[in-house]
């Protein structure tokens, strides 16, 4: 019995086959699950995925997703399977309801397995600061190397192949990035594009469900099932969606992509630039448009600061729930705020206490014009240039990451441009709530590194497409880690 | 020195919807603990808000009564900070842009019209219930997430008086327009009161103390007064009124010091992001208010102009809702718009406050009551006849035709020649009397029309019969 690294088309061929069953796929990943190496687990559902998937015995030809196993990031709410957000103040809640995507994917026949680790309430890059620990890229046995945050377990499981897709959340690059550094595809649809209900909150107003897939073909299968308004996310829209799988392969030949030159010439990294662009060659040579085009400087400096500003004022207020009363830990006191105090200070890692004291620094009423509402104007400046240049171009193009996945600690100048842009620029998408994708388009030292599309809002559609293009050039689609 | 107080109200109306401001919970009261609740109203995590379309339709009626411009477009912020009694850590209110402002509402005091400028109308969520206890609180969630409005006046009011008559008005129009119950007892209109006092003429103001949480119309005047009369002491003692929190003791009829009211806490509000902003259509605004039910004001009118009753009867009628529409069913049954008021406003009323009731619990349907106005119409019994069924009837929970048979009353003779006829059969009988009346004695004449009655069983018109008899005794 070997399914591992199979995609959801080799997968449903079999299953409509009769040749395996959803139950014998579940028990493979289950047992891969509880072998796993990387840490990426924060709950192996193996009695809900046992049940579920020997219930699924006659075959759906027309549901791609029948009998699929595939994990969720523990920050989507599962009824009755534990979700921590991979924070010690969550520990032992128990949700009541599913999240919708999670229901969603029920209704599909999808067979969970498990639960996922994340960095503490999706907020951080590194796939460190889970109350597990650090979540190790499949690809780099010694475990030495990030495989990126904060969707670090959906991501390495999937890209170790136990599954062939898996949930994440996408506030910054939280799935795009670490699918960069785990040789995945990693989408972002529009903002409102999937209902948001059952996902932790972390900046909502950024916040976007995340689907991890080893080919751009399984993220448009899993769209298809996600897509749609849905009247418990007010923010949902009721737009119509699209077939975004049967329509993969009509790709718009005469579309025209935009490579921004201030991200391109902020990373230093020879093979990540050559290979980027020979990527720009086979578009080219493709028939496709690829022009150079500028975003001030200045603008893209500002990236990473307007994202935390806002970032970390909305989820100082999102989290503020935790207070020991109902959700955290509860420890006695004479006043409410001993309780409140005592059950946020040891529940919150040293990380996400720090950004929410800057949130709260940002949202104070002597601070909040200098800093909350100079962030969201220029979040407005950021979101006009680069839908100036979606009016001329249908995508934008650019490397997802300056490298390949970082070493553990290996420190970074926090303010040169390499970590300003080339490693934070993917945040333009959750600023202008644009359909963005990562797709791998090469290796080095045996980790793959990846490149991104970013389209128009509800164009998810052409940005699958356009994907799904590249992917044919470069060949790399459906490579898994396969680690022991 | 004279002093002129300066007073602002702030009062939270909890509307009577169907389900909670942003979660399908029920909106209910005096149900079990902790069992009207969404996931949402406990704060889960990942449940998100969706705005209750009554809500902002109740919003808008309540907006337009008070006269004040409606916003198009509906933002909702986040207040944030941290405690006991609010699940999410954060309240989602309206800060920026309220959906109502700039109103005014006209108060009557001492037979003079009074404007009271109203700054803003806005939504928001109420919190959860607390119970206190020596070591431990208790939660109920029931209540949180329901649908509030806040109601904040401009700091023009001068009087206890003046407080009393905008809350009664207030309560008047949110329950005429039936946004809520209005029950300052049970919590769905709380008012917070913020008095300063200045010297007659001066414009600046003095320091603010805030009376919050009353809950009685007379406490709200009690408390004013009370609170005017203490800060004049300070200072004319030489002493500093101190910017505070205080509570209003019915017992004691003062109000009592809470806590300090320091600089004003930072709620760190911004944009709530789980709400984009809604375009509300000129024609939803537009229909929110003409479906809204009629005012007190305008049914007032009604009543004076087209039933042309008196302002007495027309103002008692609208002070309780309920009544107003009991009398309105009523009306479109009968013409004699005067005597069913003064039915209603009299007998229908002393039963309700003799049985402790609302007109609701009362016996008599309006097909019923308006049964007895036909009746008395008609001139049929006597008016101790009338009460006497109109007793009958709330008894038997009948109408009046059941009644009278039960009292065995049936309609008076108002037939001239045979009440002549009985008047001299009586007259002929009793030549003594007539001599007494005659010779001045009145009680003679009560005698005889009792001996009317007596023949006739009560039947004969009594006034027509004393009048009558008046007449043929001057032909005697």
């Amino acid at each position: 019995m070997n399914y591992r690294g199979l995609s959801i088309d080799e997968l449903h061929a079999l299953l409509v086959a009769k040749k395996v069953t959803p139950l014998e796929l579940a028990q493979e990943a289950l047992a891969l699950a509880k072998k796993d190496s990387n840490n990426a687990f924060e709950y192996i559902m193996e009695k809900e995925a046992l049940d579920f998937a020997a219930s699924l015995t006659e075959p759906e030809e027309n549901n791609p997703l029948w009998g699929i196993p595939f994990v969720i990031k523990d920050n989507f709410s599962t009824k009755d399977v534990p979700t921590t957000g991979s924070s010690n103040i969550l520990k032992g809640y128990v949700p009541v309801f599913d999240a919708t995507v999670v229901e969603k994917l029920k209704a599909a026949k999808a067979v969970a397995i498990g639960k996922t680790t994340l960095d503490e309430l999706a907020m951080g890059g590194t796939g460190t600061s889970g109350h597990l620990g650090m979540t190790f890229n499949p690809y780099d046995r010694k475990h030495e190397r990030l495989v990126g945050g904060s969707s670090c377990g959906s991501a390495a499981v999937t890209a170790d192949g136990f599954v062939p897709f898996a949930l994440g959340s996408d506030t910054g690059d939280s799935t795009r990035k670490p699918a960069s550094y785990a040789g995945l595809v990693g989408f972002k649809p529009t903002w409102s594009r999937i209902s948001r209900y059952g996902l932790f909150p972390f900046a909502p107003s950024l916040d976007t469900v995340g689907i991890f897939s080893r080919n751009v073909k399984d993220s448009a299968y899993v769209l298809d099932v996600l897509a749609g308004h849905d009247d418990r996310d007010f923010t949902s829209s009721v737009k119509p969606v699209d077939e975004y799988a049967k329509d993969i392969e009509k790709v718009n030949p005469k579309a025209k992509i935009a490579v921004i030159k201030g991200i391109v010439n902020s990373i230093s990294n020879k093979v990540v630039l050559d290979k980027f662009n020979e990527t720009i060659d086979m578009l080219k040579n493709a028939g496709f448009t690829v022009d150079f085009v500028e975003i001030d400087e200045k603008i893209l400096s500002s990236l990473f600061p307007t994202y935390f500003v806002i970032s970390c004022a909305e989820a100082t207020s999102n989290n503020a729930n935790m207070d020991g009363i109902k959700f955290g830990p509860y420890y006695n006191g004479q006043t409410f705020e001993d309780v409140v105090s005592q059950a946020r200070t040891n529940g919150f890692g040293e990380l996400i206490k720090r950004r929410f004291i800057i949130g709260n620094f940002a949202l104070m009423k002597e601070n909040q014009k200098d800093l909350f509402l100079r962030a969201q104007k220029n979040r407005r400046v950021i979101v006009n240039a680069v839908n100036d240049i979606l009016k001329e171009y249908d995508f934008i193009y650019c490397p997802a990451a300056p490298s390949i996945a970082p070493k553990v600690g290996e420190k970074s100048d926090r303010l040169s441009n390499e970590y300003l842009i080339a490693d934070n620029h993917l945040v333009i998408a959750n600023f202008a709530g644009l359909p963005s994708i990562t797709l791998p388009i090469g290796m080095k030292d045996g980790m793959p590194f990846g490149a991104n599309f970013t389209g128009r809002a509800f164009e998810d559609k052409q940005v699958l497409q356009i994907a799904y293009e590249l992917e044919k050039h470069t060949g790399l689609k459906n490579i898994v880690a396969k680690g022991e | 020195m004279n002093f002129e107080p300066v007073i602002g109200l702030e009062i939270h109306v909890e509307l009577k919807t169907k389900s909670k401001m942003f979660s399908s919970a029920p909106v209910t009261y005096g149900k079990e603990a902790n069992t009207q609740t969404a996931p949402l109203d406990l704060g889960f995590p990942g449940t998100l808000p969706v705005v209750n379309k009554q809500a902002v339709i109740d919003a808008i009626r309540v907006s337009n009564a008070l006269h004040m411009s409606i916003d198009h477009e509906l933002h909702f912020d986040r207040k944030n900070y941290f405690y006991s009694d609010l699940p999410k850590g954060y309240q989602i209110t309206q800060d920026r842009r309220p959906i109502g402002s700039h109103g005014y509402l006209e108060i009557v005091v001492n037979g003079e019209k009074k404007r009271i400028g109203i700054q803003r109308l806005h939504m928001e969520e109420d919190t959860c219930k607390q119970l206190h206890f020596k070591n431990f609180t208790l939660l109920n969630y029931n209540r949180a997430g329901t649908p509030l409005i806040e109601i904040v006046s401009e700091p023009e009011i001068r009087s206890g008086e003046e407080a009393m008559k905008y809350v009664e008005m207030i309560r008047s129009i949110v329950v005429f327009s039936e946004v809520s119950d209005g029950k300052m007892e049970e919590g769905s209109l709380r008012c917070d009161v913020n008095v300063s006092i200045r010297p007659v003429g001066t414009k600046e103001f003095g320091t603010k103390v805030e009376v919050k949480n009353i809950n009685s119309i007379t406490y709200v005047k009690n408390a004013i007064d009370f609170e005017v009369k203490r800060q004049q002491e300070i200072i004319e003692s030489g002493g500093k009124v101190i910017q505070e929190t205080r509570r209003y003791d019915d017992e004691t009829k003062t109000t009592i010091a809470m806590r300090l009211k320091t600089d004003s806490v930072d709620y760190k509000y911004f944009p709530e992001p789980n709400i984009i902003p809604i375009k509300l259509s000129d024609e939803f605004v537009n229909d929110a208010i003409a479906s809204c039910p009629e005012l007190a004001e305008s049914k007032k009118e009604r009543y004076l102009n087209e039933f042309k009753l008196n302002d007495y009867d027309a103002s008692l009628l609208v002070s309780d809702k309920d009544i107003s529409v009991y009398y309105d069913n009523c009306a479109k049954l009968t013409k004699q718009y005067k005597i069913l008021a003064n039915w209603i406003n009299v007998d229908v009323l002393s039963y309700l406050n003799k049985n402790n009731c609302t007109i609701n619990e009362f016996p008599l349907s309006p097909e019923q009551l308006v049964s007895l106005i036909a009746i008395i119409e008609k001139n049929e019994v006597s008016s101790n006849q009338a009460k006497s069924i109109f007793n009958k009837m709330v008894e038997e929970k009948c109408d009046a035709q059941k009644a009278r048979q039960i009292l065995g009353i049936s309609s008076q003779i108002s037939d001239e020649s045979f009440i002549k006829n009985v008047i001299n059969e009586v007259l002929d009988e009793n030549p003594q009397s007539i001599k007494d009346y005659k010779e001045g004695k009145d009680r003679a004449l009560g005698f005889m029309v009792g001996q009317v009655m007596k023949k006739t069983q009560g039947k004969v018109n009594p006034k027509m019969t004393s009048e009558m008899l008046l007449k043929e005794l001057e032909n005697r």
